[in-house]
Order: structure tokens, then C-alpha cells, then sequence
């Protein structure tokens, strides 16, 4: 059982009454449980889209998705979102850290709206998360005084406050210098050494690829290579 | 902060400039001794201390704008509060005003002393919370 | 962390916006309490007055019907006269079951002879009175002496002083009356005999003298019988005493009543403007915030929070600025209404009586209800409509 399925999933936007754009086209994929892919492309090429549909963010236009063999959108936004929430971890692109909250808060975030007592011990699991990712001293702090470098990081720790099964990273070095893009990516390499996490990360980067298991490059919304 | 201090300024001026107008000297009444001269009524008397009153609460409030340490925010608090108090205090307990509905001193300006030292204590009470929550700032 | 320390969060994060909020919340429910106190405050007032009075008819000269109220009402001294042998003609028209007399007096302006310039000054016949001789029985035991008196809520001996001096004559103030929020609370009583007394010794020792005309009376207060209809009471004494106007009880204060009501639609205009556009404002403000933070909603959608919970934080967040805003307003209003009371009752020319703390208690409740119910209304339709948006949607940039 693959752990994200994707079958034969398009998805068009209507941006007008006459004009429509297809950001993926028939994309069939398995990602299987414990790999770490890459996916590259150019701006524009459906990787967003194609994580995006993933994760059951967005629904597709035609096609199936199936997270542990569960097809996402037989479920209710309930159902969907505590899914979500506890099998599925995100690192965003842009600055995601909601900023009236502290970093602490920040991490705990995701425990609030899960229902399975997750939410026990959350701050202590978060603090805990935060000395993994090297920001324990940054506890009380608010976003807007970390570096990006240091914010990215506490995404991370917010990622895997749930345990996830599968970590979803949608250009998470794409706002940072090369220095601390290394330890971003490096960190992902940790995580997925220890815990065996499923990773699908999106970058534009070619040269990451490195730190995958697999690489899979995209353009015009289609898969170059499977 | 600065808002708070916006409004201790303005309430000081209102504390002090207030009773000059509706005391029973300002509606042209005193009392008239048997000697046939007049002396003012107490609440002119009430009227007078509240400037005394009012000065410092309006130098209160100028320092208030540009304070930043918790240390001296609490202290500005405190003074506010002991102000507010004696504002308060001034047209109720300690010299008060005459005793009629009908008079001014009595119908405006008891009132406007009474809810302008509560809103004083209101301030300062709220900038002791603020400053209690206040992670301090090194430069 | 739970809902309302996560809506508390975002509202310390957009401090302006809060404000914003918070602010109308204290204006609308500030305004809505002022409203209602000074109205129920009038129409407490009315009726106690008229409990005061006790009668279910005042006989008052024609024509003299506005003054009596007036002086009744806000304390304002009125000199009205008519022959005191109407009493025995009221006193015979069927249905009628006693009649009382009254004479309505004033101290002077400015005087040194008086302590208190223009007080309103009842005297009664200790007799036939039905007003104030049930309190003095219960509350003093006893009749008033010559030369005492009672006063209404607000009369009280001079500081320093055991008398109040009137057109030279010292009166002892025998005990004071419960508050009625009207001019009665303004009046001192006495007997006949007193008030004699009063003009008698005037004559010598006041500035000006007392007038009494003789054989003369202000007014007659009337209880019918029981089981007598007294609006055909009222019509017989019209009919059979010339140059009276009988006021039955529920007709009285009938100018103050049309104040009143011409008060309360006055406010009640004032007060829904203010309501739509506070309403409008604060929807306007949500509106704002759940657009500039479309893309953090995506990302709590993301992380897990249901579409329930995004509305719910929504509308907690106007929760807690209306609960916290309007009892910031309702508190002010209570307190401007209380201390400014007489101010009131003069600028505005009706009767003002604080409630009682129960009667507060609902109004207060009922206040901060307004407040909530309106804010959250105002921030219902953007909660939703960004409650509903795409998730991935909200997050592009």
C-alpha cells in the first residue's frame, strides 16, 4: 500500500469564463511509505498544485487521491481535516508562523484542533522539538524576532508536533541564503534518517536532489520522469 | 502608553479648568457674613485645590508618554491612583461642596471631579497591569 | 491553548483593528443603557410621584393644570388660588370619598430671611390629608407640631444649623421622604397651621411677607370611593364646580409623559443610527482582517482546523471585544447616569430616578446581550465567508 497515491489526478482552474488553466494533467504517482522524493520544476511547472492536491487542499478536477489508502475527498472537511492534522506535517514556503503567538505557541498550534488527546503534553512535546531543530533558548520568543533561517526551523518542529506519517515541504528554502538552505535541508535529512518519515519536498533547486531517495521533475503540470 | 498619557492630559485639564467655571463663585454667589462682607463658598475652596491637584497629574501624564521601563511605569501608576483619589476625595470628604442639587458646584462640578478621578485611577490601573506584563527591554 | 486564548492572541496582534472594535461596542452599549436608564428612570419617577400623591383626582384652578404639574413634578414653586368653599362642593359630588386641601408656597429668592431660595412648600389639613399623614403616623408616630415640618429626599437642615429659616420663622425638619426622582423631593410639607404661622410672623421679620389669600386653596386632592368610576367623579365636580379642572391620576403629568415619549423617539433614532453604523463598521473591520489574513487561515485549514473552527474563532474574537467593550460602556453610562442625575433631570425637564440595584442588574445583563448580539452579528458574514474559503487558494500569494 503506497502511503500518497495519486491516479490520473488533473486539476483546472477557471480563471475566467473563457479562459482555464490546467496546472496538472493526468498525473498518476505512489509515493511509498519511508521514501524521501524530490520534486523539481520551473515556476509555473504544477508542483504547488501537485502537493497541494496531495495533501487534500485542494480537490482535483478529475482523478483519485489516497493518503494510507483512504480516498481524500470521500471524506467530510471534518474528517479531512483531522486527517490532516494527524497524518500529514507542512513546511510552507512563504513565513508561515502565525505572528501574535509565541514560538512555543507556534509549534503547539496543530494539537489544538486535534481530537485524540494529542493535545496532552503538547507544549512539553514542542519544547522538546524545538532542541531538536537548536531553538530551546527561543522558546518565548515571537516570530518576528528570528531570522528566516530560524523561523523555517520552527516550522519544522510544528510539522512533527502531530507525528505524522508523511511530511509535505512545499519550497521551504526558496526565501533563504545557501548557508542556512544546506541546514534546512540537512535537518530533513535527519529527520528522515531517525524516524522514517515520508517526505515529498518541491523545490525549483536541481542540486537538492541530493538529499532525496528519489527525484521526480515536472513540467507543464505532467511528470518527466516517474 | 501614549494614548494613556493622552488622556491623563487631558483629564488633569479638565480637573483643573472644570471647577473654575461651575463653582458658586464663578455663578457669582458667596456667603455673606453678618458683618455684611461675602467670603466664597467652599466649593471654591474644592475648586482651588483641585488645581494643585491638577498640575502634577498634567506633569504625570507628559512623563508617562515617554516612559518605557516597567520600573518607572509602576511608579507613574502609583501616583496616578494616590492622584485620582485625592480628586476624588477633594468635593466628597475633604472640603466638599454645598450641599443643594440645585447648585452648580453640586449638580456639575462634584461629578465631573468624581468620574474624571475614576477614570485617573482606571488609567493608572491599567498601566500597572501593562507594566506588570512587560518583558523588560535592554537597549 | 483553547479557542478564546487563540482569539485573544489574534486580537492583541491587531491592536488598531481591536480598538476599532472595541470602542464601538462601548459606544453602542453605553448609549443603549444611558437610553433606557433615563427612560425607565422617568417613568419610575412618574409613577411613584403619583403613588406619592396618592389621590385619584387633583381639583386644581382652570387653567393651572401645566403649573401644578410642573411643580409637582420638577419642583418649580407655582402660586395658584381658588375659593377654599370649592372643597365642600367637591366634597358633596357623588362618588367622592374624602377631599383634601392643599396650599402651594415658595420661599424667596435670594433672601437672608431664607436659608433655601424658591423651595416648593406644601401645606396640608392634617384632618382630611391622605398624602403624608400615613407616613408621619408610621414613621414618627405622630402628628406634625406647629412649626415642623417634613421634606422630600433633598430638603435638609442647613450645616451647623437645628432650623431651617424661612421668611424668618425657624422650622424643624421633622424627617425626610424616600426619593421619587421628582420635584417633590424638593418640597418641604406642613400643616395649615405652620404655614400661618409662617405668614403671620413674615410680616415683621421677612423681606417680603408670606401672602396667604384668605379663605383660599391651591388645590384638592380626592379619593373616590371604592367601586365609584372616577372619570364620571371627575366629569360630575367639572359640572358642578365652576372654574376647576378635576386631572384624574393616570391623566396626570400628561405634558411630561409627551416629553418623555418625544425623548425616547428622539434617542431611539439616535441610538439605531449608532447601532448601523457601528454595525457596519465592525463588519467592515472583519472584513478587512479575514481578507489580510486569508493566507494564515489557509495555513490553520492546512494544519488541521476545520472550517467550525475558523468561524468560531472568528466570532470568539468579536465575542470578546463586545463583552469587554460594552461592559466598559455600560459601567460609564451607569456611573455619568448616577453622578450626573440632577444635571438631568434639569437640562432634559422630566423626572429622573436611579433603579434599584435588581432592576440594574437586568438592565446591565441586558446591555452587554445588545452588544454581544450586535458585534457578532456584524462579524457573522465575513466569519463565514472566509470560514469557506480554498484553503490552497488562500494561500497563494
Amino acid at each position: 500500500m503506497s502511503m500518497i497515491a495519486l491516479r490520473d489526478v488533473t486539476k483546472t482552474y477557471q480563471v475566467s469564463k473563457e479562459v482555464a488553466v490546467t496546472a496538472v494533467r493526468g498525473v498518476s504517482l505512489n509515493v511509498e511509505r519511508g521514501e524521501f522524493v524530490i520534486i523539481t520544476g520551473r515556476s509555473g511547472s504544477g508542483k504547488t498544485t501537485l502537493l497541494n492536491l496531495a495533501a487534500g487542499l485542494v480537490k482535483p478536477t478529475s482523478g483519485e487521491v489516497r493518503l494510507a489508502d483512504v480516498n481524500l475527498w470521500s471524506l467530510s472537511d471534518r474528517e479531512q481535516s483531522l486527517l490532516r492534522n494527524q497524518k500529514i506535517g507542512f513546511v510552507f514556503q512563504f513565513p508561515s508562523l502565525l505572528p501574535s503567538l509565541t514560538v512555543l505557541e507556534n509549534v503547539a498550534l496543530p494539537t489544538m484542533f486535534a481530537t485524540n488527546h494529542k493535545n496532552r503534553d503538547a507544549y512539553e512535546r514542542a519544547a522538546r522539538l524545538l532542541e531538536v531543530v537548536g531553538l530551546s533558548d527561543k522558546l518565548s520568543a515571537y516570530p518576528r524576532q528570528l531570522s528566516a533561517g530560524q523561523q523555517q526551523r520552527v516550522v519544522v518542529a510544528r510539522a512533527l508536533i502531530s507525528q505524522p506519517q508523511v511530511l509535505l515541504a512545499d519550497e521551504p528554502t526558496s526565501n533563504l541564503d545557501e548557508q542556512t538552505e544546506q541546514e534546512i535541508m540537512n535537518l530533513f535529512r535527519d529527520i528522515h534518517g531517525q524516524t522514517g518519515i515520508t517526505i515529498i519536498l518541491v523545490t525549483h533547486t536541481s542540486q537538492l536532489v541530493a538529499y532525496g531517495t528519489r527525484a521526480i521533475a515536472m513540467a507543464n503540470g505532467a511528470i518527466l520522469d516517474a | 502608553m501614549k494614548i494613556a498619557a493622552a488622556l491623563v492630559i487631558v483629564l488633569a485639564l479638565v480637573i483643573g479648568l472644570v471647577p473654575q467655571f461651575t463653582d458658586c463663585q464663578s455663578q457669582g454667589r458667596a456667603l455673606t457674613l453678618q458683618n455684611g462682607s461675602t467670603v466664597p463658598m467652599k466649593c471654591h475652596w474644592t475648586a482651588v485645590a483641585e488645581i494643585a491637584l491638577a498640575v502634577p497629574l498634567f506633569a504625570l501624564g507628559a512623563v508617562m508618554a515617554f516612559s518605557r521601563r516597567k520600573e518607572s511605569k509602576r511608579i507613574i501608576a502609583g501616583l496616578g491612583a494616590l492622584l485620582g483619589l485625592f480628586v476624588i476625595l477633594l468635593p466628597t470628604a475633604l472640603i466638599g461642596v454645598c450641599a443643594s442639587s440645585m447648585m452648580l458646584c453640586n449638580s456639575v462640578m462634584k461629578p465631573t471631579l468624581i468620574l474624571s478621578g475614576i477614570l485617573v485611577i482606571a488609567i493608572s490601573a491599567g498601566t500597572l497591569i501593562t507594566s506588570e506584563r512587560q518583558v523588560e527591554q535592554f537597549a | 491553548m483553547n479557542l478564546g486564548q487563540f482569539a485573544w492572541s489574534n486580537i492583541k496582534g491587531s491592536a488598531f483593528r481591536s480598538w476599532v472594535v472595541f470602542l464601538c461596542a462601548m459606544i453602542v452599549a453605553g448609549f443603549s443603557l444611558s437610553t433606557v436608564l433615563i427612560i425607565r428612570g422617568a417613568q419610575d419617577s412618574l409613577r411613584l410621584a403619583l403613588d406619592r400623591l396618592g389621590a385619584d383626582i387633583i381639583v386644581v384652578p382652570e387653567g393651572a393644570e401645566t403649573k401644578v404639574e410642573s411643580a409637582l413634578l420638577m419642583g418649580k414653586p407655582v402660586k395658584v388660588w381658588m375659593p377654599q368653599e370649592n372643597l365642600g362642593k367637591i366634597a358633596r359630588v357623588p362618588g367622592v370619598a374624602v377631599a383634601s386641601p392643599q396650599l402651594y408656597l415658595s420661599s424667596l429668592s435670594n433672601a437672608s430671611c431664607c436659608a433655601v431660595s424658591d423651595m416648593f412648600m406644601v401645606a396640608f389639613d392634617p384632618k382630611t390629608d391622605f398624602t403624608v399623614e400615613p407616613w408621619l403616623k408610621h414613621k414618627l408616630g405622630h402628628e406634625l407640631r406647629l412649626g415642623e415640618a417634613v421634606g422630600g429626599s433633598y430638603v435638609f437642615t442647613p450645616e451647623g444649623e437645628e432650623n431651617i429659616k424661612l421668611y424668618g420663622y425657624f422650622i424643624t425638619l421633622k424627617g425626610n421622604l424616600a426619593p421619587t426622582g421628582t420635584g417633590l423631593d424638593q418640597t418641604m410639607f406642613m400643616t395649615f397651621e405652620t404655614a400661618q404661622d409662617i405668614a403671620r410672623i413674615s410680616k415683621t421679620r421677612a423681606e417680603k411677607p408670606l401672602e396667604i389669600p384668605p379663605n383660599s386653596m391651591s388645590a384638592a386632592l380626592v379619593k373616590v370611593q371604592p367601586g365609584a368610576d372616577t372619570r364620571s367623579v371627575a366629569l360630575d365636580i367639572m359640572q358642578q364646580v365652576p372654574g376647576v379642572t378635576p386631572i384624574e391620576s393616570p391623566d396626570m403629568f400628561q405634558t411630561f409623559r409627551q416629553q418623555i415619549t418625544g425623548l425616547l423617539r428622539g434617542m431611539l433614532v439616535i441610538l439605531s443610527i449608532t447601532l448601523l453604523l457601528s454595525l457596519v463598521l465592525i463588519g467592515l473591520i472583519f472584513s478587512m482582517a479575514a481578507n489580510e489574513r486569508r493566507r494564515e487561515i489557509g495555513v490553520l485549514r492546512a494544519l488541521g482546523a476545520t472550517r467550525g473552527f475558523v468561524f468560531q474563532s472568528i466570532l470568539a474574537e468579536a465575542a470578546l471585544l463586545a463583552v469587554d467593550g460594552g461592559a466598559v460602556g455600560i459601567g460609564l453610562a451607569c456611573l455619568a447616569t448616577y453622578l450626573f442625575r440632577d444635571l438631568l433631570m434639569r437640562s432634559l425637564g422630566i423626572p429622573f430616578l436611579f433603579p434599584s440595584l435588581p432592576s440594574l442588574v437586568t438592565l446591565v445583563g441586558g446591555g452587554l446581550v445588545v452588544a454581544l448580539g450586535g458585534v457578532t452579528l456584524a462579524a457573522f458574514i465575513p466569519a463565514y465567508r472566509v470560514s469557506r474559503q480554498d484553503p490552497a487558494l488562500a494561500m497563494r500569494e
